[in-house]
Protein backbone atom coordinates (compact mmCIF):
# COMPACT_ATOMS: atom_id res chain seq x y z
CA UNK A 1 0.00 0.00 0.00
CA UNK A 2 1.58 3.59 -0.69
CA UNK A 3 2.22 5.80 1.84
CA UNK A 4 -0.18 7.92 2.77
CA UNK A 5 -0.03 11.78 1.54
CA UNK A 6 0.45 14.72 4.56
CA UNK A 7 0.16 17.89 4.33
CA UNK A 8 0.74 19.42 7.08
CA UNK A 9 -0.80 23.60 6.82
CA UNK A 10 -0.50 25.19 10.07
CA UNK A 11 -0.07 24.45 13.52
CA UNK A 12 -4.14 24.76 14.75
CA UNK A 13 -6.96 22.52 14.62
CA UNK A 14 -8.99 21.88 11.38
CA UNK A 15 -12.54 21.73 12.19
CA UNK A 16 -13.19 20.60 8.80
CA UNK A 17 -12.58 20.64 5.08
CA UNK A 18 -13.67 20.28 2.02
CA UNK A 19 -11.79 19.67 -1.72
CA UNK A 20 -13.38 21.02 -5.03
CA UNK A 21 -14.21 17.92 -7.36
CA UNK A 22 -11.11 18.58 -9.27
CA UNK A 23 -9.36 18.67 -6.10
CA UNK A 24 -6.97 21.38 -6.73
CA UNK A 25 -8.55 23.47 -4.18
CA UNK A 26 -8.87 22.56 -0.71
CA UNK A 27 -10.32 24.78 1.90
CA UNK A 28 -10.49 24.32 5.69
CA UNK A 29 -11.94 26.11 8.37
CA UNK A 30 -9.08 27.56 10.66
CA UNK A 31 -10.30 29.73 13.32
CA UNK A 32 -12.76 32.33 12.63
CA UNK A 33 -11.75 32.23 8.54
CA UNK A 34 -11.77 29.24 5.48
CA UNK A 35 -8.22 29.08 3.93
CA UNK A 36 -8.57 27.99 0.55
CA UNK A 37 -5.38 26.18 -0.50
CA UNK A 38 -4.69 25.48 -4.51
CA UNK A 39 -2.45 22.24 -5.35
CA UNK A 40 0.85 23.47 -6.46
CA UNK A 41 3.33 20.19 -7.78
CA UNK A 42 2.42 18.19 -4.94
CA UNK A 43 1.94 21.00 -2.17
CA UNK A 44 -0.85 22.75 -0.88
CA UNK A 45 -0.13 26.69 -1.14
CA UNK A 46 -2.10 29.06 0.84
CA UNK A 47 -3.86 31.09 -1.94
CA UNK A 48 -7.20 32.81 -0.48
CA UNK A 49 -9.14 33.86 2.37
CA UNK A 50 -12.41 33.48 2.92
CA UNK A 51 -13.14 36.20 6.10
CA UNK A 52 -16.90 37.06 7.49
CA UNK A 53 -17.54 34.53 10.05
CA UNK A 54 -16.61 36.22 13.75
CA UNK A 55 -16.86 33.21 15.64
CA UNK A 56 -15.24 29.99 15.26
CA UNK A 57 -16.18 28.29 11.92
CA UNK A 58 -17.60 24.95 12.39
CA UNK A 59 -18.33 23.69 8.91
CA UNK A 60 -17.55 24.14 5.31
CA UNK A 61 -18.53 22.46 2.20
CA UNK A 62 -17.67 23.09 -1.54
CA UNK A 63 -20.67 21.88 -3.83
CA UNK A 64 -18.78 19.45 -6.48
CA UNK A 65 -20.35 21.21 -9.60
CA UNK A 66 -21.16 25.10 -8.67
CA UNK A 67 -18.06 24.95 -6.92
CA UNK A 68 -19.78 27.70 -4.48
CA UNK A 69 -18.44 27.01 -1.22
CA UNK A 70 -20.88 27.08 2.11
CA UNK A 71 -19.69 27.94 5.72
CA UNK A 72 -21.13 27.83 9.01
CA UNK A 73 -19.86 29.16 12.59
CA UNK A 74 -20.08 29.60 15.62
CA UNK A 75 -21.47 33.19 14.99
CA UNK A 76 -24.92 31.79 14.41
CA UNK A 77 -24.25 32.66 10.55
CA UNK A 78 -23.93 30.77 7.26
CA UNK A 79 -22.80 32.00 4.13
CA UNK A 80 -23.07 31.06 0.71
CA UNK A 81 -19.26 32.18 -1.39
CA UNK A 82 -19.63 32.11 -4.83
CA UNK A 83 -16.52 33.17 -7.29
CA UNK A 84 -16.39 36.23 -8.92
CA UNK A 85 -14.16 38.78 -10.63
CA UNK A 86 -13.01 40.65 -7.39
CA UNK A 87 -12.85 37.31 -5.65
CA UNK A 88 -15.17 35.57 -3.64
CA UNK A 89 -18.84 36.90 -3.00
CA UNK A 90 -20.50 35.86 0.35
CA UNK A 91 -24.14 35.39 0.27
CA UNK A 92 -25.78 35.35 4.07
CA UNK A 93 -28.13 33.02 4.78
CA UNK A 94 -31.12 33.41 7.21
CA UNK A 95 -30.27 30.64 9.42
CA UNK A 96 -32.61 32.01 12.13
CA UNK A 97 -31.00 30.50 15.33
CA UNK A 98 -29.99 31.47 17.90
CA UNK A 99 -27.10 29.31 18.89
CA UNK A 100 -24.09 28.57 16.87
CA UNK A 101 -24.25 26.37 14.07
CA UNK A 102 -22.35 23.59 14.32
CA UNK A 103 -22.10 21.59 11.19
CA UNK A 104 -23.61 22.16 7.39
CA UNK A 105 -23.42 20.17 4.27
CA UNK A 106 -24.73 20.75 0.43
CA UNK A 107 -27.45 18.46 -0.57
CA UNK A 108 -25.76 15.87 -3.53
CA UNK A 109 -28.80 17.94 -5.92
CA UNK A 110 -26.90 21.11 -4.64
CA UNK A 111 -30.07 22.97 -4.29
CA UNK A 112 -30.01 23.28 -0.65
CA UNK A 113 -27.79 22.53 1.96
CA UNK A 114 -28.76 22.10 6.05
CA UNK A 115 -26.77 23.18 9.03
CA UNK A 116 -27.19 21.73 12.06
CA UNK A 117 -26.80 24.07 15.18
CA UNK A 118 -27.42 24.21 18.97
CA UNK A 119 -30.67 25.60 19.09
CA UNK A 120 -31.94 21.91 18.51
CA UNK A 121 -32.60 22.83 15.11
CA UNK A 122 -31.73 21.69 11.84
CA UNK A 123 -32.19 24.23 8.74
CA UNK A 124 -32.74 23.33 5.33
CA UNK A 125 -31.66 26.15 2.87
CA UNK A 126 -32.70 27.01 -0.55
CA UNK A 127 -32.41 29.74 -2.61
CA UNK A 128 -35.38 32.05 -3.26
CA UNK A 129 -35.38 33.21 -6.73
CA UNK A 130 -37.87 36.01 -6.28
CA UNK A 131 -35.92 37.62 -3.03
CA UNK A 132 -32.43 36.79 -4.21
CA UNK A 133 -31.20 35.36 -1.26
CA UNK A 134 -31.01 32.02 0.90
CA UNK A 135 -33.96 31.11 3.24
CA UNK A 136 -34.22 28.55 5.93
CA UNK A 137 -36.79 26.13 6.73
CA UNK A 138 -36.75 24.60 10.10
CA UNK A 139 -36.27 20.79 11.25
CA UNK A 140 -37.04 21.44 14.55
CA UNK A 141 -39.55 17.91 16.33
CA UNK A 142 -38.42 16.06 17.93
CA UNK A 143 -34.78 17.23 18.23
CA UNK A 144 -33.91 17.68 21.83
CA UNK A 145 -30.42 18.79 21.74
CA UNK A 146 -27.47 20.17 19.84
CA UNK A 147 -27.39 18.88 15.79
CA UNK A 148 -24.22 17.79 15.52
CA UNK A 149 -23.66 16.33 12.41
CA UNK A 150 -25.51 15.65 9.44
CA UNK A 151 -25.80 13.76 6.11
CA UNK A 152 -27.69 13.16 2.84
CA UNK A 153 -29.39 10.69 1.34
CA UNK A 154 -28.75 10.34 -2.53
CA UNK A 155 -32.03 11.42 -3.39
CA UNK A 156 -31.14 14.66 -1.49
CA UNK A 157 -34.26 14.63 0.38
CA UNK A 158 -33.83 12.64 3.39
CA UNK A 159 -31.00 13.76 5.90
CA UNK A 160 -30.06 12.31 8.68
CA UNK A 161 -28.85 13.78 11.52
CA UNK A 162 -26.90 12.83 15.18
CA UNK A 163 -27.30 15.02 17.91
CA UNK A 164 -25.90 15.06 21.61
CA UNK A 165 -29.40 13.76 22.97
CA UNK A 166 -28.01 10.26 21.09
CA UNK A 167 -30.09 9.81 18.92
CA UNK A 168 -29.20 9.52 15.19
CA UNK A 169 -32.63 10.59 13.14
CA UNK A 170 -33.94 10.40 9.45
CA UNK A 171 -35.82 13.45 8.18
CA UNK A 172 -37.64 14.48 5.18
CA UNK A 173 -36.04 17.31 3.82
CA UNK A 174 -38.25 18.37 0.87
CA UNK A 175 -38.97 21.64 0.21
CA UNK A 176 -41.85 21.67 -2.40
CA UNK A 177 -41.13 23.79 -6.08
CA UNK A 178 -37.02 22.94 -5.23
CA UNK A 179 -36.96 19.14 -4.90
CA UNK A 180 -38.12 16.78 -7.34
CA UNK A 181 -40.86 13.96 -5.29
CA UNK A 182 -38.41 11.22 -4.40
CA UNK A 183 -39.22 7.36 -4.94
CA UNK A 184 -40.47 5.20 -2.50
CA UNK A 185 -37.66 3.92 -0.57
CA UNK A 186 -37.19 1.95 2.97
CA UNK A 187 -37.62 5.24 4.41
CA UNK A 188 -40.69 5.84 2.98
CA UNK A 189 -42.82 6.62 0.48
CA UNK A 190 -44.85 10.16 1.09
CA UNK A 191 -42.20 12.34 2.63
CA UNK A 192 -43.92 15.74 3.44
CA UNK A 193 -41.34 18.41 4.95
CA UNK A 194 -40.25 17.20 8.48
CA UNK A 195 -41.25 13.92 8.28
CA UNK A 196 -39.58 11.38 10.79
CA UNK A 197 -38.51 8.13 9.27
CA UNK A 198 -36.52 6.72 11.73
CA UNK A 199 -34.85 7.39 15.22
CA UNK A 200 -32.15 5.64 16.41
CA UNK A 201 -30.36 4.69 19.96
CA UNK A 202 -27.69 2.36 20.58
CA UNK A 203 -27.88 0.64 24.12
CA UNK A 204 -25.22 2.87 25.52
CA UNK A 205 -26.52 5.63 24.59
CA UNK A 206 -23.46 7.76 23.66
CA UNK A 207 -23.86 11.44 21.60
CA UNK A 208 -23.65 10.90 18.36
CA UNK A 209 -20.41 11.91 16.52
CA UNK A 210 -21.23 10.91 12.71
CA UNK A 211 -24.00 9.48 10.74
CA UNK A 212 -23.44 8.64 7.24
CA UNK A 213 -25.86 7.17 4.51
CA UNK A 214 -24.46 3.64 2.86
CA UNK A 215 -24.76 4.23 -1.14
CA UNK A 216 -27.81 2.81 -1.94
CA UNK A 217 -29.09 4.62 1.08
CA UNK A 218 -30.94 1.78 2.06
CA UNK A 219 -28.59 1.86 5.39
CA UNK A 220 -27.52 4.02 8.04
CA UNK A 221 -24.45 3.96 9.94
CA UNK A 222 -23.99 6.48 12.79
CA UNK A 223 -20.77 6.53 15.67
CA UNK A 224 -21.59 7.65 19.00
CA UNK A 225 -18.88 8.35 22.07
CA UNK A 226 -19.37 4.80 23.24
CA UNK A 227 -16.79 4.20 20.72
CA UNK A 228 -19.17 1.88 19.17
CA UNK A 229 -20.54 2.19 15.31
CA UNK A 230 -23.87 1.26 14.66
CA UNK A 231 -25.58 0.00 11.35
CA UNK A 232 -29.23 0.62 11.17
CA UNK A 233 -30.96 -1.73 7.72
CA UNK A 234 -34.55 -0.07 8.07
CA UNK A 235 -37.70 -2.31 7.09
CA UNK A 236 -40.01 0.17 5.91
CA UNK A 237 -41.89 3.09 6.81
CA UNK A 238 -43.44 3.01 10.56
CA UNK A 239 -41.60 -0.73 11.48
CA UNK A 240 -39.08 -1.43 13.81
CA UNK A 241 -35.62 -1.94 11.26
CA UNK A 242 -34.77 -5.17 10.21
CA UNK A 243 -31.89 -5.11 11.66
CA UNK A 244 -29.43 -2.79 14.19
CA UNK A 245 -26.05 -3.89 14.12
CA UNK A 246 -23.98 -2.19 17.32
CA UNK A 247 -19.94 -3.15 17.03
CA UNK A 248 -18.43 -1.86 20.00
CA UNK A 249 -14.74 -1.24 19.78
CA UNK A 250 -11.61 -0.91 22.38
CA UNK A 251 -10.66 2.18 20.77
CA UNK A 252 -11.47 5.88 21.46
CA UNK A 253 -14.62 7.08 20.16
CA UNK A 254 -15.32 7.99 16.17
CA UNK A 255 -15.99 11.36 15.41
CA UNK A 256 -16.42 10.62 11.25
CA UNK A 257 -17.19 8.07 9.18
CA UNK A 258 -17.90 6.83 5.54
CA UNK A 259 -18.58 4.01 3.79
CA UNK A 260 -16.99 2.78 0.79
CA UNK A 261 -19.60 0.53 -0.96
CA UNK A 262 -22.42 -1.54 1.43
CA UNK A 263 -19.80 -3.73 2.97
CA UNK A 264 -17.26 -1.47 4.09
CA UNK A 265 -17.07 1.65 6.50
CA UNK A 266 -13.76 3.73 7.14
CA UNK A 267 -14.24 5.48 11.12
CA UNK A 268 -11.68 8.09 12.45
CA UNK A 269 -11.37 9.57 15.31
CA UNK A 270 -10.27 10.34 19.37
CA UNK A 271 -7.49 7.42 18.51
CA UNK A 272 -6.09 9.59 15.23
CA UNK A 273 -6.14 7.28 12.76
CA UNK A 274 -8.73 5.75 10.55
CA UNK A 275 -9.76 2.29 11.24
CA UNK A 276 -12.16 -0.43 8.70
CA UNK A 277 -15.14 -1.93 9.56
CA UNK A 278 -16.76 -5.04 7.26
CA UNK A 279 -19.75 -6.64 7.40
CA UNK A 280 -23.42 -6.66 6.05
CA UNK A 281 -26.78 -7.38 7.67
CA UNK A 282 -25.70 -10.32 9.64
CA UNK A 283 -23.24 -8.62 11.17
CA UNK A 284 -20.20 -6.09 11.46
CA UNK A 285 -16.87 -6.13 12.72
CA UNK A 286 -13.88 -4.04 12.88
CA UNK A 287 -10.69 -5.10 10.73
CA UNK A 288 -8.28 -2.87 11.98
CA UNK A 289 -6.62 0.03 10.85
CA UNK A 290 -6.16 1.37 7.68
CA UNK A 291 -2.57 2.49 8.59
CA UNK A 292 -1.43 -1.31 8.93
CA UNK A 293 2.01 -2.25 9.92
CA UNK A 294 3.29 0.83 12.25
CA UNK A 295 6.91 1.67 12.57
CA UNK A 296 9.07 0.67 15.74
CA UNK A 297 7.57 2.97 18.31
CA UNK A 298 4.90 0.83 18.46
CA UNK A 299 6.48 -2.29 19.24
CA UNK A 300 8.20 -0.38 22.68
CA UNK A 301 6.44 -1.78 25.49
CA UNK A 302 5.15 1.44 27.69
CA UNK A 303 8.28 1.70 30.50
CA UNK A 304 7.48 1.57 33.93
CA UNK A 305 6.73 5.32 35.63
CA UNK A 306 10.63 4.04 37.88
CA UNK A 307 12.55 3.45 34.73
CA UNK A 308 11.32 6.34 32.82
CA UNK A 309 12.58 8.97 36.25
CA UNK A 310 15.63 6.63 36.88
CA UNK A 311 16.60 7.13 33.23
CA UNK A 312 15.97 10.89 32.90
CA UNK A 313 18.73 10.41 36.33
CA UNK A 314 20.53 9.10 35.14
CA UNK A 315 21.05 10.39 31.51
CA UNK A 316 19.38 14.04 32.23
CA UNK A 317 16.78 12.78 29.08
CA UNK A 318 13.80 10.43 29.06
CA UNK A 319 13.16 8.99 25.83
CA UNK A 320 11.36 11.08 23.31
CA UNK A 321 7.33 9.81 23.46
CA UNK A 322 5.96 13.46 22.37
CA UNK A 323 5.73 11.61 19.03
CA UNK A 324 2.75 9.23 17.91
CA UNK A 325 3.06 6.60 15.94
CA UNK A 326 0.02 7.62 13.86
CA UNK A 327 0.43 9.37 10.44
CA UNK A 328 -1.97 12.36 12.48
CA UNK A 329 -0.69 13.35 15.66
CA UNK A 330 -3.95 14.06 17.15
CA UNK A 331 -7.75 13.66 17.41
CA UNK A 332 -9.34 13.28 13.63
CA UNK A 333 -12.50 15.60 13.02
CA UNK A 334 -13.36 15.13 9.54
CA UNK A 335 -12.96 12.06 7.02
CA UNK A 336 -14.22 12.30 3.32
CA UNK A 337 -14.13 10.81 0.03
CA UNK A 338 -11.42 12.20 -2.07
CA UNK A 339 -11.44 9.73 -5.20
CA UNK A 340 -13.98 7.97 -6.58
CA UNK A 341 -17.50 7.27 -5.94
CA UNK A 342 -19.29 5.83 -2.42
CA UNK A 343 -19.80 2.86 -4.25
CA UNK A 344 -16.24 2.59 -4.51
CA UNK A 345 -13.91 4.72 -2.55
CA UNK A 346 -9.96 4.66 -4.20
CA UNK A 347 -8.76 7.52 -2.08
CA UNK A 348 -10.06 9.73 1.29
CA UNK A 349 -8.50 12.36 3.05
CA UNK A 350 -9.15 12.99 6.92
CA UNK A 351 -8.33 16.04 8.44
CA UNK A 352 -7.70 17.21 12.47
CA UNK A 353 -6.77 19.16 15.54
CA UNK A 354 -3.25 18.87 14.28
CA UNK A 355 -3.35 20.97 11.45
CA UNK A 356 -2.70 17.61 8.77
CA UNK A 357 -4.86 16.67 5.70
CA UNK A 358 -3.76 13.16 4.79
CA UNK A 359 -5.07 12.22 1.53
CA UNK A 360 -5.64 7.69 1.97
CA UNK A 361 -5.31 4.87 -0.35
CA UNK A 362 -8.62 3.13 0.63
CA UNK B 1 -47.30 38.51 47.19
CA UNK B 2 -44.59 40.52 48.69
CA UNK B 3 -43.12 37.71 50.89
CA UNK B 4 -42.01 35.92 47.71
CA UNK B 5 -37.92 36.19 47.13
CA UNK B 6 -37.81 36.52 43.53
CA UNK B 7 -34.14 35.78 43.18
CA UNK B 8 -34.58 32.12 44.71
CA UNK B 9 -37.11 31.58 41.50
CA UNK B 10 -36.04 28.99 39.44
CA UNK B 11 -36.91 30.75 36.21
CA UNK B 12 -35.32 27.48 34.13
CA UNK B 13 -37.82 25.02 35.43
CA UNK B 14 -40.06 27.62 33.56
CA UNK B 15 -38.86 27.21 30.29
CA UNK B 16 -39.59 24.18 28.38
CA UNK B 17 -36.73 24.81 26.27
CA UNK B 18 -34.35 24.60 29.07
CA UNK B 19 -32.15 21.94 29.41
CA UNK B 20 -33.54 21.96 33.06
CA UNK B 21 -36.50 20.40 31.62
CA UNK B 22 -34.63 17.66 29.37
CA UNK B 23 -36.32 14.37 29.70
CA UNK B 24 -33.24 11.90 30.58
CA UNK B 25 -35.31 8.85 30.34
CA UNK B 26 -35.14 9.50 26.24
CA UNK B 27 -31.75 8.71 26.76
CA UNK B 28 -32.68 4.94 27.93
CA UNK B 29 -32.71 2.61 25.56
CA UNK B 30 -35.61 0.23 25.15
CA UNK B 31 -33.46 -2.90 25.90
CA UNK B 32 -33.58 -1.60 29.39
CA UNK B 33 -34.54 -4.12 32.25
CA UNK B 34 -37.92 -3.31 34.26
CA UNK B 35 -37.14 -1.32 37.48
CA UNK B 36 -36.36 -3.91 40.10
CA UNK B 37 -36.21 -3.29 44.19
CA UNK B 38 -33.77 -3.97 46.79
CA UNK B 39 -35.42 -7.13 47.94
CA UNK B 40 -34.76 -8.44 44.31
CA UNK B 41 -31.27 -7.48 44.44
CA UNK B 42 -30.52 -8.93 48.01
CA UNK B 43 -32.42 -12.48 46.81
CA UNK B 44 -30.30 -12.66 43.52
CA UNK B 45 -27.38 -11.72 46.07
CA UNK B 46 -28.47 -15.08 47.30
CA UNK B 47 -27.78 -17.24 44.59
CA UNK B 48 -24.55 -15.26 43.42
CA UNK B 49 -23.32 -16.00 46.97
CA UNK B 50 -24.11 -19.71 46.47
CA UNK B 51 -22.31 -20.09 43.48
CA UNK B 52 -19.30 -18.18 44.66
CA UNK B 53 -19.34 -20.97 47.88
CA UNK B 54 -19.49 -23.27 44.97
CA UNK B 55 -16.21 -22.19 43.47
CA UNK B 56 -18.17 -21.16 40.40
CA UNK B 57 -16.26 -17.84 39.17
CA UNK B 58 -17.53 -17.27 36.19
CA UNK B 59 -21.17 -18.53 36.93
CA UNK B 60 -21.10 -15.95 39.75
CA UNK B 61 -19.37 -12.82 38.34
CA UNK B 62 -21.59 -13.44 35.20
CA UNK B 63 -25.12 -14.01 36.64
CA UNK B 64 -24.21 -11.05 39.14
CA UNK B 65 -23.11 -8.89 35.94
CA UNK B 66 -26.51 -10.19 33.86
CA UNK B 67 -28.85 -9.31 37.19
CA UNK B 68 -27.52 -5.78 37.58
CA UNK B 69 -30.97 -3.68 38.63
CA UNK B 70 -30.07 -1.12 35.58
CA UNK B 71 -33.16 0.27 36.21
CA UNK B 72 -33.91 -0.02 39.81
CA UNK B 73 -33.69 2.25 42.24
CA UNK B 74 -30.77 3.78 44.40
CA UNK B 75 -31.39 1.08 47.71
CA UNK B 76 -31.32 -1.98 44.81
CA UNK B 77 -28.31 -0.75 42.71
CA UNK B 78 -26.51 0.16 46.20
CA UNK B 79 -26.99 -3.30 47.43
CA UNK B 80 -25.80 -5.52 44.33
CA UNK B 81 -22.72 -3.10 43.90
CA UNK B 82 -22.14 -5.05 47.32
CA UNK B 83 -22.54 -8.30 45.83
CA UNK B 84 -20.65 -8.07 42.64
CA UNK B 85 -17.94 -6.52 44.79
CA UNK B 86 -18.29 -9.37 47.36
CA UNK B 87 -17.79 -11.91 44.12
CA UNK B 88 -14.98 -9.55 42.83
CA UNK B 89 -13.51 -10.32 46.01
CA UNK B 90 -13.74 -13.76 46.23
CA UNK B 91 -12.11 -14.23 43.04
CA UNK B 92 -8.47 -15.03 43.44
CA UNK B 93 -6.35 -12.57 41.60
CA UNK B 94 -4.55 -15.37 39.71
CA UNK B 95 -7.89 -16.57 38.22
CA UNK B 96 -9.05 -12.85 37.71
CA UNK B 97 -7.74 -13.07 33.81
CA UNK B 98 -9.20 -16.01 32.92
CA UNK B 99 -12.27 -15.99 34.42
CA UNK B 100 -12.65 -12.26 32.37
CA UNK B 101 -11.66 -14.07 29.17
CA UNK B 102 -14.17 -16.85 29.80
CA UNK B 103 -16.95 -14.59 30.35
CA UNK B 104 -15.63 -12.00 27.14
CA UNK B 105 -15.68 -15.66 24.88
CA UNK B 106 -19.77 -15.80 26.09
CA UNK B 107 -22.29 -14.83 23.61
CA UNK B 108 -22.88 -11.38 25.31
CA UNK B 109 -19.86 -11.18 27.33
CA UNK B 110 -18.93 -7.39 25.74
CA UNK B 111 -21.99 -5.90 27.57
CA UNK B 112 -21.43 -7.86 30.67
CA UNK B 113 -17.73 -6.29 30.61
CA UNK B 114 -19.15 -3.05 30.07
CA UNK B 115 -20.96 -3.66 32.91
CA UNK B 116 -18.26 -4.70 34.88
CA UNK B 117 -15.85 -1.92 34.13
CA UNK B 118 -19.08 0.24 35.61
CA UNK B 119 -19.04 -2.05 38.48
CA UNK B 120 -15.30 -1.14 39.56
CA UNK B 121 -15.44 2.82 38.86
CA UNK B 122 -18.61 2.95 41.13
CA UNK B 123 -17.09 0.61 43.67
CA UNK B 124 -13.97 3.18 43.45
CA UNK B 125 -15.90 6.05 43.38
CA UNK B 126 -17.44 4.59 46.95
CA UNK B 127 -14.89 4.38 48.82
CA UNK B 128 -14.67 0.25 47.87
CA UNK B 129 -15.81 -1.96 50.99
CA UNK B 130 -18.77 -3.73 51.73
CA UNK B 131 -20.21 -0.77 53.99
CA UNK B 132 -22.73 0.97 51.10
CA UNK B 133 -23.71 4.03 52.79
CA UNK B 134 -20.72 5.56 52.81
CA UNK B 135 -19.48 8.19 50.10
CA UNK B 136 -21.51 9.67 47.38
CA UNK B 137 -24.69 10.99 48.71
CA UNK B 138 -25.70 13.92 47.28
CA UNK B 139 -24.11 17.27 48.34
CA UNK B 140 -25.90 20.83 48.69
CA UNK B 141 -23.63 23.30 47.40
CA UNK B 142 -25.55 25.82 48.53
CA UNK B 143 -24.00 29.55 47.69
CA UNK B 144 -20.82 30.99 48.28
CA UNK B 145 -19.94 28.23 50.84
CA UNK B 146 -20.77 25.74 48.11
CA UNK B 147 -16.57 25.83 47.31
CA UNK B 148 -15.37 24.70 50.43
CA UNK B 149 -17.63 21.89 50.65
CA UNK B 150 -18.13 21.17 46.92
CA UNK B 151 -15.24 19.04 45.75
CA UNK B 152 -12.78 18.00 48.81
CA UNK B 153 -10.76 14.80 48.69
CA UNK B 154 -9.81 14.80 52.39
CA UNK B 155 -12.92 12.70 53.31
CA UNK B 156 -12.31 10.15 50.46
CA UNK B 157 -8.19 9.82 51.56
CA UNK B 158 -9.29 9.11 54.62
CA UNK B 159 -11.70 6.58 53.67
CA UNK B 160 -9.22 4.88 51.79
CA UNK B 161 -6.87 4.36 54.11
CA UNK B 162 -8.94 2.79 56.35
CA UNK B 163 -9.79 -1.07 56.42
CA UNK B 164 -11.06 -0.56 52.52
CA UNK B 165 -7.37 0.27 51.20
CA UNK B 166 -7.47 -3.39 50.22
CA UNK B 167 -10.71 -3.74 48.52
CA UNK B 168 -9.59 -0.63 46.58
CA UNK B 169 -5.86 -2.47 45.77
CA UNK B 170 -8.49 -5.33 44.37
CA UNK B 171 -10.39 -3.25 41.98
CA UNK B 172 -7.33 -1.77 40.56
CA UNK B 173 -6.28 -5.08 40.06
CA UNK B 174 -9.61 -5.93 38.15
CA UNK B 175 -9.48 -3.00 36.12
CA UNK B 176 -5.84 -3.33 34.87
CA UNK B 177 -6.84 -7.20 33.37
CA UNK B 178 -10.18 -5.96 32.46
CA UNK B 179 -8.29 -3.31 30.19
CA UNK B 180 -6.11 -4.98 28.54
CA UNK B 181 -9.06 -7.20 27.61
CA UNK B 182 -11.61 -4.64 26.10
CA UNK B 183 -8.90 -1.31 25.77
CA UNK B 184 -9.85 2.40 26.38
CA UNK B 185 -12.94 1.87 25.20
CA UNK B 186 -14.75 -0.30 27.96
CA UNK B 187 -14.08 2.99 29.95
CA UNK B 188 -15.60 5.68 27.65
CA UNK B 189 -18.40 3.62 27.38
CA UNK B 190 -18.80 3.87 31.93
CA UNK B 191 -18.66 7.75 30.74
CA UNK B 192 -21.25 7.85 28.04
CA UNK B 193 -23.93 5.19 29.24
CA UNK B 194 -26.81 6.53 31.01
CA UNK B 195 -27.64 3.07 32.20
CA UNK B 196 -26.05 3.44 35.30
CA UNK B 197 -25.06 0.48 38.19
Amino acid sequence: MAAPEVHHLFHHPIADHSFSSDRQTLAVAKDNNIELYSKAGNQFTLKDELKGHDKTVTGVDIAPHSGMIVTCSQDRNAYVWEPSPTGWKPTLVLLRINRAATFVRWSPSEKKFAVGSGARIIAVCYFEEENDWWVSKHLKKPIRSTITTLAWHPNSVLLAAGSTDSHARVFSGFIKGVDDRPEASVWGERLPFNTVCGEYLNDSAGWVHAVSFSPSGDALAFAAHDSSITVVYPSGPEQPPRAMINITTQNLPFTSLIWNGEAEILAAGYDCEPYRFRGGEQGWELVGSVEGKRGAGAAVQEESARNMFRQMDLRGKAKDDTQLTTTHQNTINTIRIYSGSPAAVQQFTTSGVDGRVVIWNA
Amino acid sequence: MANINYRTINVDAYDPESSYNFDLTTLQPASLPAPSTSAESAQIAQQVRQLLRAGDSLGALSSALETAPLAGDEQAKQVHLTTVLEVLQGIRQADASRVLQEMLRQPGGNALADTLMKYIYKGMGSGAGGSASRGMSPQSTGGVDGVSRGFSQIQARNVSEGGSGQAMSVLLSWHEKLVELVGVGGIVRVMSDRRTV
